[in-house]
């Protein structure tokens, strides 16, 4: 998430993501770099033992959140 | 302070103090989230100047830093968090020596991954110290039976503090900045002391070139601790061939490569000893026989390598880099992948007490390759402790 955070703060647009077990990590994370509030998404946990189907499903549900963050249209 | 609730005076003494304020002082950092859910001492000014005094150093300097959390550790809020995990005054020349050797570590490290995901990563990675040279004696510390455990103030109080600095100075608490999913019990407290009186080795300070009259702390990053038994070995290749297995266990293998240090028990030292066996000897044994086979690995679903964090995946995960697998190497007509990249990634200490055949194995994340390697070879981080002279 501080990433997205640096990157941002370089003038690099940046959504960041992370699965949603580690939300509240990642609130506090953007609050330690002084930017309470910061958008990010979370997706449903886990990642790293879904099937490629599944990785897929879930990137093209996430992707319209991704939009929204960077303020833009499909 | 006592209050005569007949004449209403209020005395102070140093043996009669007030039940109430005792448990109050207690329940303000449990309260206000400072302690690790243990009680802590309250600290007080003028013992905090007590420790202050046993350093030559500025307490505004800063001896611990998360860069990427924003946060720093002065050497002042290193004193008060000391104080908190019940050390002595005289114990924070090694506190501060801990943290130097800290530093040395992530330094060492190089990428910020490191030096940061080490200390909130899942996997619960925890620092393990070793304490050398004179110091041990003077300052009372166990380096024989039980010498993972309980009973002994510097060994408890001293790794008590480095956990307090990570949760109070650092932030690091648990299920927000720190992600560990389970971690282990050495997360409390782990700090253990060579013993070098019934070791038939050089010692792991004199491994980095430090004099028999130095003490130092050496400072790495446990992921797991695994209790060897080997009561009945008569010969040395029993005992390595033990170490050498339990280091190349599936379960702990997250990357192609490990690293591990082996607390080595007199018993056992005395034994590779006796048969000619030198500590270079030992790690050169220990890397060149720590294999996994083909198959095991092909059970545990670790034959693939994935994109980026190069952890080990099944060979069909989606984030497996196409035809990227482990080296293997064959041997006696089985592939098998040798764990260890060399014999520096074998750190030998010995301690506990001289009454059983049983080690331990304390798989490591990684392996710093810290400056502290006077002799050449790679060694933990390591810093030497400064402790005022004897009244």
């Amino acid at each position: 998430l501080a990433d997205g955070i640096l990157l941002e703060r370089r003038g690099v647009p940046a959504v960041s993501v992370c699965t949603d077990k580690f939300k509240t990590t990642a609130e506090a994370m953007a609050k330690l770099h002084g930017f309470e509030g910061y958008r990010f998404i979370s997706v449903p946990h886990p990642i790293a033992s879904l099937e490629l189907p599944q990785l897929a499903h879930l990137a093209v549900d996430a992707l319209g959140e991704v939009l929204a963050i960077f303020e833009v249209s499909e | 302070v006592t209050s005569d609730t007949t004449t209403g005076d209020t005395t102070v003494s140093d043996t009669m103090i007030d039940h109430r304020q005792v448990r109050r002082a207690i329940e303000y950092y449990y309260e206000h989230g400072f302690t690790d859910g243990l009680p802590v001492v309250p600290p007080t000014e003028s013992y905090l100047a007590e420790f202050l005094a046993q350093v030559d150093r500025s307490p505004d300097e800063v001896v611990a830093a998360m860069p990427h959390l924003n946060r720093e550790c002065t050497l002042r809020l290193a004193a008060i968090n000391s104080i908190m995990a019940g050390c002595l005054p005289e114990y924070f020349p090694v506190v501060l020596a801990m943290l130097d050797a800290l530093r040395l570590d992530a330094g060492a490290r190089g990428a910020t991954r490191f030096s940061s995901g080490l200390w909130q990563s899942t996997t619960g990675t925890v620092p393990i110290t070793v304490i050398n040279g004179p110091a041990r004696l003077r300052l009372g510390f166990n380096c024989q039976g039980n010498i993972f455990g309980p009973g002994f103030r510097p060994n408890a109080t001293i790794g008590r503090a480095m956990r307090l600095i990570a949760m109070n100075a650092l932030g690091l608490k648990p299920h927000v900045l720190d992600q560990s999913t389970q971690t282990n019990p050495a997360k409390y407290t782990c700090c253990i002391a060579e013993n070098e009186e019934e070791s038939p080795w050089e010692p792991l300070s004199a491994e980095a070139g430090y004099g028999p009259g130095a003490s130092t702390v050496s400072f790495m990053m446990m992921r797991s601790c695994m209790h060897i038994e080997a009561r009945s070995a008569t010969r040395a290749e029993h005992v390595l061939n033990d170490f050498a297995n339990s280091v190349a266990r599936t379960g702990v293998l997250y990357s192609e490569k490990s690293s591990c240090l082996i607390v080595v028990s007199p018993e056992h030292a005395q034994l590779l000893a006796s048969h000619g066996w030198s500590k270079k000897d030992v790690r050169e044994y220990v890397a060149a026989n720590a294999v996994c086979t083909r198959e095991a690995l092909e059970r545990a679903g670790k034959t693939g390598i994935s994109r980026d964090m190069h952890w080990l995946v099944p060979s069909d995960h989606p984030d497996a880099l196409p035809g990227e697998e482990p080296q293997f190497e064959r041997r006696d007509g089985t592939e098998v992948h040798p764990v260890l990249s060399s014999p520096d990634d074998v750190v030998l200490v010995v301690a506990g007490a001289a009454n059983a055949g049983v080690s331990t194995v304390i798989d490591l994340m990684g392996a710093s390759t810290a400056p502290s390697g006077r002799g050449g070879g790679r060694l933990p981080a390591m810093s030497e402790i400064v402790l005022k002279p004897s009244p």
